[in-house]
């Protein structure tokens, strides 16, 4: 199986972000405290950091569902425009380039 | 007994709606040409009801407690979710539904042995927003929006989606009334959203999958197409095919593609389908 299954289940940074969407309050604060929100939700030291760092690869490696993690960036730089220029996507280029440029070849062949 | 009278499949990837205009203009016109050629068939089959089968991204149940699956029994649906309606560049819609024949989905289903959650107040995403914006623009057709788990493991098998497909055909036939239901499947194709190949779509896996489809042979389908070859295809994404296999399961014979992308730029393979005939 891939990359989904490495999907930590019970990693409170999982349980975080699924309220913190939802929620335009929770929202505010993940810009303007998050260091006290991983607090309230449990989140280890590791895990606050990887989300302060906006650290891609660390994040799916620990554990983060692969589905939060452009989610979690989002929260970061906005919402709108998520094409693959986004600030989102370019942290997506720098965590993973050669699977970035596999697929901008790809592209490049349809084009 | 309600009736089938259509089934169909589509992508439902964001950015269809969200940045539509990044990809290049040949995929453009074909989506456009295809989505079009959906409504009007869809239009044409004269339902009183869509019962739609999508997948929860994660975003009406928590990690803790992900339902197989999850009947959206509201008398009005209301999307796109807070937060989501900016990332799909799109509008809040209203659409109602129909609380009588989702209630009896989720009460016949556990008589049945499937246990169906249920909402009142679902939330939508792409999975719901991008099909309905395109296919149910002015939301006249009522909506039952029926969500599956592919994204959070253990993931539902394709023989086990098929079941669950054969069952509720065998459920919306048996329902006490006359409804004229249109079947929309919604997701895929090969994408592994937010994983390591984010931005990658398996073209080849795409065009094996439709090859199937088109030749309408459900047990070589189930055969070939496991779970690991979707998983394969792109992790945490692919598998909203399932989706497209409980719609099978509605079908006889050959599909119709009316379009397929090999779409990077909206991170998603991205492909039309309508089956000309339901079983009868």
């Amino acid at each position: 199986m891939g990359n989904v299954e490495r999907c930590d289940k019970t990693l409170p940074v999982n349980e975080m972000i699924f309220y913190v969407r939802r929620d335009a309050m929770l929202r505010a604060r993940w810009l303007s405290d998050l260091e006290g929100l991983a607090r309230e939700f449990g989140l280890s030291r590791d895990e606050y950091e990887a989300l302060r760092d906006k650290d891609v690869r660390r994040l799916n490696e620990m554990g983060v569902h692969q589905y939060y993690i452009p989610q979690i960036l989002r929260l970061f730089y906005g919402a709108s425009a998520n094409s693959n220029s986004h600030p989102a996507l370019e942290a997506y280029k720098r965590a993973y380039p050669a699977e970035a440029a596999a697929a901008e070849r790809l592209a490049g062949r349809k084009a | 007994m309600a009736r089938i009278v259509t089934a169909m499949a589509l992508t439902h990837s964001p950015g269809l709606t969200g940045w539509f205009d990044r990809a290049p203009e040949d995929q453009r016109i074909e989506a456009r040409r295809a989505l079009v050629e959906m409504r009007d068939r869809l239009r044409v089959s004269r339902p009183d009801v869509i019962v739609l089968f999508s997948n929860d991204h994660l975003l009406n149940w928590p990690i803790n407690n992900t339902p197989e699956y999850t009947v959206g029994i509201g008398s009005e649906h209301v999307g796109p979710a807070d937060w989501y309606d900016e990332w799909l560049a799109l509008e809040k819609y209203r659409i109602p539904g129909h609380p009588a024949l989702a209630r009896y989905l989720v009460n016949e289903g556990a008589r049945r042995r499937l246990a169906f959650a249920y909402l009142r107040d679902m939330q939508f995403d792409d999975g719901v927003s991008v099909p309905m914006h395109y296919l149910n623009p002015d939301g006249a057709i009522p909506l039952v929006p029926v969500t599956m788990n592919c994204t959070v493991p253990p993931i539902p098998t394709p023989e086990r989606a098929y079941q669950v497909g054969t069952t509720l055909r065998e459920m919306l036939l048996a329902y006490p009334g006359a409804e004229r239901v249109a079947v929309v499947a919604t997701g895929g194709l090969s994408h592994e959203p937010g994983g390591p190949r984010y931005f990658w779509v398996d073209e080849e896996f795409d065009r094996w999958f439709l090859a199937l489809l088109k030749q309408g042979d459900h047990v070589a389908l189930l055969r070939e197409c496991t779970l690991e070859r979707m998983e394969a295809a792109g992790s945490g994404g692919t598998a909203e095919l399932l989706a497209w296999i409980i719609a099978l399961a509605f079908t006889s014979g050959p599909a119709e593609v009316l379009a397929y992308m090999p779409a990077v730029a909206w991170r998603s393979g991205t492909g039309m389908v309508v089956w000309p005939a339901v079983r009868p």
